[in-house]
């Protein structure tokens, strides 16, 4: 069913109309409008025209149709991102919102996988699986209720459950992807026709990772195949503050790297908790951090042991119990955290990957860029989180919030700084996008650019998958 | 193009950051939330423009010049059914991002600049002409009851509505026979005209205040005291849209859900099935989401002995929308039918032989969406539903006889009124035990009101196990009581325990004072 008529001056219009009709394709500069931003300030070219395939016959025959024309096709799954990396960088693109690829395609029990279409949403998928008995190790990116599975393993996606499974591509078995020449390959043991996808190492090189984190640059994902776990029921709660960043960071380090938690998250300072849950530390004056973790098992004992294991690491680092309140409210407003921060301004991030002994240091580097802005003081105010991930990293979710369109200025300013201080205290961007591009290719060895630049003439000579991405804004 | 109109949501529009969730999430597991494909628009027709993050995206560009107004960004304006439910899944603001409130907004820019859908200008034609949108005569208004005579006072007016008066017509009727069987003292208006809904809806608002001052005068010259009306439409722009645009009455507005509930609890009307029956209930958008009356209907329905209410996946403030509103029906007929047929769809999914709605738009929607589709689910509004069950006044038992428990938790906390202070006038919170629900309203410093229902729309909902309450319920002072509290929440057993559902996002909770509550229960 069409509303808006298209403006059907496209040049690929009606070939795309014969691939997938006429109600899954349009050009009208109106509904285009709502393509071109993701979940980020940051802007770059509109596409020309917008599909939604619903098959992956169908995906082949619109990559093939765009290698044959030499046109830029880029892929776009929840477009929640935060980085800018689904918007095109050249004009008339073709963008696929994968959307309607959003069934679960098969739930192996026997060898523990669930293969999905790539325009799944975690959110959804962790309520398909939850009806079959079974989760998910890496739960979604904190925006898991519109992020897509592809999206996330296409831009090294991280969050809930992080700090046992990791970050999204950990949990992957098998990709199905569209090459540039609109053949589809199998990767993982999906080498072998007669085999299920059960394993991701076998007999090859690791083709699956070739294409994890690429961005859609090198093919386009239409099937992923994920590890999943039994449900597991009991869960074990535990919010604990400290007196200094060290202290916590100290506990969280060794909590990280016993491998306790689902998910332990770290508030680094007093306005990070006051931003994140207002009130929280009004009891607790002499707390300047706190984390929240979380534990889950198949087994109560189990989790109950290991809760009382990271209170007892804790409270040896100095930790005060605080209860369970803010570790309960984390985990059961699951992909709803971040929105109501939006009630502090439009946001902009510094998301990152770090060692979490580096913790205290880029705070100090952040604290005196929030000093000599006067923050909170002049509206904007900041959250400093860190999401343990599997054995001994963290993230850095270093966000601060431009209260109106009139601070947005000073906020820039602010937060260019601050990504200037990340790098420069060991940070490493997980997504790149716009957001990190530059920074990122300044300080990236040549001989590892190369190689990529390598492979992506190999695999895309026309260079029409997402063009232009690690070459710069 | 000045858009006016638009340019006072500015702040609001820039502040969207495009989470998505008002587009795409699934939040029944996740957060246990019956949020699920929030737009029913979108979910028809595929592309993120209609969705209320794409609107946002559109109506910033068109305030940026990015865009400008033409016939297609008119066209687009229009698949809007303003149902909220967009906004109910937002957590962005307190309130969440005021989609529906924009795109009016926006609406009366484009008809202020000129832009027109033909349909549009014939409906408001229609209501200046004969007080209605159907081209209809205003002498016929009334035809659907016989010849009858009405008083000219009474105690209730029964406000029809056009759509019952004219095309639902049984909705009227049958509303108007459970009147009388009830024994209600009431009459209807001899000149009753358009409530002014549509026009509202489709940013034709010109005769709005025209409209109203007749109606509000007609029923002042009545002498009632309490308003009915059967339509969602209407009884959405009695009690939101008048006051809001500066209209005041002195009568009380009631939906008919409202007013059967309150007959239910005063054990004045009783109804029965012969035969076991499962139904389920559409909640209308201008019902439920935009004057937030959920637990009414179902009450009344729950009131039908051998009656089964059976939910719906989405339900209450999530529920999908049944395509009909904001002149979505009117100027994209096929959009509508589809966007029914996928709630009918929902419905079957149900086990439930019926569906029941509240409102003439959505049973007309729906109806006609079952035939675009095909689905031969029974769907009756609610005042026809329960007609043929009622039984004699004298079989009313009023209520159930209460849960001791719950009893004696209600009693406790009108005793220790202390226990909510610090929560603002208007919290309210819902209480249930094994599915036995009582709601407490904050009207003020340490005095508050428990209520043995349900409350409509909750801030928070608070689970206890029949040990925890017996525990609680032992604390002499409040502070020993909150003690309890947080203990039981933080340290739970088998038997003891308490959990909750927050039902507003936390920026919203704190402002109504949820922070020095949750403080003084020791959870924070």
């Amino acid at each position: 069913m069409r509303i808006v008529t298209s403006s059907k001056g496209h040049p690929l219009y009606e070939e795309l109309v014969s691939i997938v009709g006429a109600d899954r394709v349009t050009d009208s500069p109106v509904i285009l409008s709502a393509y071109s931003k993701d979940a980020s300030h940051l802007t770059a070219e509109r596409p020309g025209i917008v599909v939604l395939p619903q098959s992956v016959e169908e995906v082949q025959a619109i990559v093939r149709l765009c290698a044959s024309t030499k046109t830029a096709l880029v892929t776009a799954g929840g477009r929640n991102g935060i980085c800018g990396a689904c918007l095109p960088r050249v004009r008339d693109a073709v963008m696929l919102d994968m959307v309607k690829m959003d069934g679960l395609v098969r739930l192996d029990e026997d060898v523990m996988t669930v293969t999905v279409e790539a325009g799944l949403r975690w959110a959804e998928l962790i309520h398909m699986l939850d009806e079959r008995g079974y989760k998910l190790g890496f739960r979604g990116p904190y925006g898991g209720s519109a992020g897509t599975v592809g999206g996330s393993v296409s831009s090294n996606s991280i969050g809930y459950a992080a700090s046992k499974f990791g970050p999204a591509n950990e949990g992957v078995v098998s990709l199905q992807v569209v090459l540039a020449n609109g053949e589809v390959l199998r990767t993982g043991t999906g080498w072998n026709p007669n085999a299920s996808l059960f394993g991701r190492y076998s007999a090859y090189n690791d083709l699956t990772g070739l294409f994890l984190g690429d961005y859609g640059t090198l093919g386009v994902k239409t099937k992923v195949t994920l590890k999943i776990y039994p449900r597991a029921e009991h869960l074990a709660y535990g919010d604990f503050g400290f007196k200094t960043l060290e202290d916590a960071t100290a506990a969280f380090l060794e909590i990280q790297k016993r491998g306790l938690t689902e998910e332990l998250n770290l508030l680094a300072d007093r306005q990070s908790t006051d931003t994140f849950f207002p009130g929280f530390l009004d009891s607790h004056p002499e707390i300047k951090a706190m984390f929240a973790a979380i534990v889950q098992e198949d087994d109560e004992e189990l989790a109950r042991r290991k809760m009382e294991i990271v209170r007892e690491i804790a409270l040896r680092h100095g930790g005060k119990d605080l209860g369970n309140f803010a570790s309960q409210m984390h985990w059961g407003e699951m992909f709803n955290l971040v929105q109501p921060l939006f009630n502090n301004g439009f946001w902009l991030n510094t998301c990152h990957l770090r060692p979490i002994p580096s913790i205290p240091t880029v705070m100090k580097r952040l604290w005196v860029i929030f000093k000599k802005y006067k923050m909170p003081k002049n509206g904007i105010k900041w959250i400093a989180s860190c999401l343990g991930s599997e054995r001994a990293y963290t993230t850095g979710w270093f966000t601060i919030f431009s209260p109106t369109r009139e601070k947005m200025d000073e906020a820039l300013k602010i937060w260019n700084e601050m990504l200037d201080a990340i790098m420069e205290t060991g940070g490493c961007p997980y997504w790149s996008g716009r957001l990190w591009e530059n920074r990122v290719l300044a300080r990236t060895d040549p001989v590892f650019l190369a190689t990529y630049r390598t492979l992506k003439r190999a695999l895309d000579p026309d260079n029409i998958l997402n063009p232009h991405v690690f070459e710069g804004v | 193009m000045e858009l006016r109109n638009l340019q006072q949501y500015q702040d609001e529009l820039w502040l969207c950051a495009r989470c998505g969730d008002c587009s795409l999430a699934d939040k029944i597991v996740a957060s246990h939330r019956d949020v699920y494909h929030p737009c029913a628009v979108k979910n028809v027709l595929g592309f993120e423009a209609y969705a209320s993050r794409g609107r946002i995206m559109i109506m910033n560009d068109l305030l940026d010049g990015a865009l400008e107004v033409n016939q297609d960004v008119v066209d687009w304006l229009y698949t809007c059914t303003t149902c909220k439910s967009c906004q109910e899944a937002c957590m962005a603001t307190a309130e969440g991002i005021r989609l529906p409130e924009m795109v009016e907004a926006l609406r009366r820019d484009v008809v202020a600049a000129g832009f027109d859908v033909p349909r549009h200008r014939e409906i408001e034609e229609s209501i200046v002409a004969e007080g209605n949108p159907y081209r209809e005569l205003a002498s016929k208004r009334l035809e659907l009851f016989g010849d009858r005579d009405w008083p000219e006072q009474a105690e209730v007016v029964y406000f029809v509505g056009c759509t019952s008066a004219y095309r639902e017509k049984e909705i009227a009727q049958t509303t108007v026979e459970l009147l009388d069987k009830i024994g209600v003292d009431y009459t209807v208006l001899q000149d009753e005209r358009c409530c002014g809904s549509v026009l509202l809806r489709l940013g034709h608002t010109e005769h709005f205040d025209e409209l109203t001052r007749h109606n509000i005068e007609a029923i002042e010259r009545t002498g009632a005291k309490t308003v009915v009306t059967a339509c969602a439409g209407c009884y959405r722009t009695w009690k939101i849209d008048m006051p809001r645009e500066g209209h005041k009455y002195k009568f009380e507005v009631l939906h008919i859900t409202e007013y059967l509930d309150r007959l239910v609890q005063e054990g004045r009307v009783a109804f029965e099935s012969p035969e076991p029956i499962v139904v389920t209930y559409h909640d209308p958008c201008h019902l439920g989401r935009h004057a937030e009356v959920y637990e009414a209907p179902r009450r009344v329905l729950q009131a039908v002995r051998s009656l089964e209410l059976v939910e719906m996946r989405t339900n209450r403030r999530y529920a999908h929308c049944c395509g009909s509103g904001g002149g979505v029906k009117s100027t994209y007929g096929q959009l509508a039918n589809q966007v029914a047929a996928n709630r009918l769809e929902e419905a079957e999914e149900t086990g439930a032989t019926t569906l029941v709605t509240a409102c003439p738009f959505c049973h007309r929607g729906l109806t006609d969406g079952a035939k675009y589709a095909g689905k031969e689910i029974d769907i009756v509004d609610l005042p026809t539903f329960v007609l043929p069950y009622l039984v004699e006044r004298e079989k009313a038992v009023g209520v159930e006889g209460e849960n001791p428990l719950k009893e004696r938790f209600m009693e406790y906390l009108r005793a220790h009124p202390k226990i909510f202070d610090g929560l603002k006038r208007g919290a309210v919170i819902d209480y249930d035990i094994d599915g036995d629900r009582f709601h407490v309203l904050v009207t003020g410093k340490s005095a508050i009101e428990v209520q043995p229902v349900r409350a409509e729309n909750p801030d928070v909902e608070l689970l206890f196990s029949r040990g925890a309450v017996e525990r609680l319920i032992q604390n002499e002072s409040e502070d020993d009581y909150a003690a309890e509290f947080g203990r039981l929440f933080k340290e739970p057993t088998d038997e003891e325990w308490i959990k909750f559902n927050l039902r507003l996002n936390i920026v919203k909770l704190l402002m109504k004072g949820y922070r020095k509550f949750a403080q003084k229960a020791g959870l924070i």
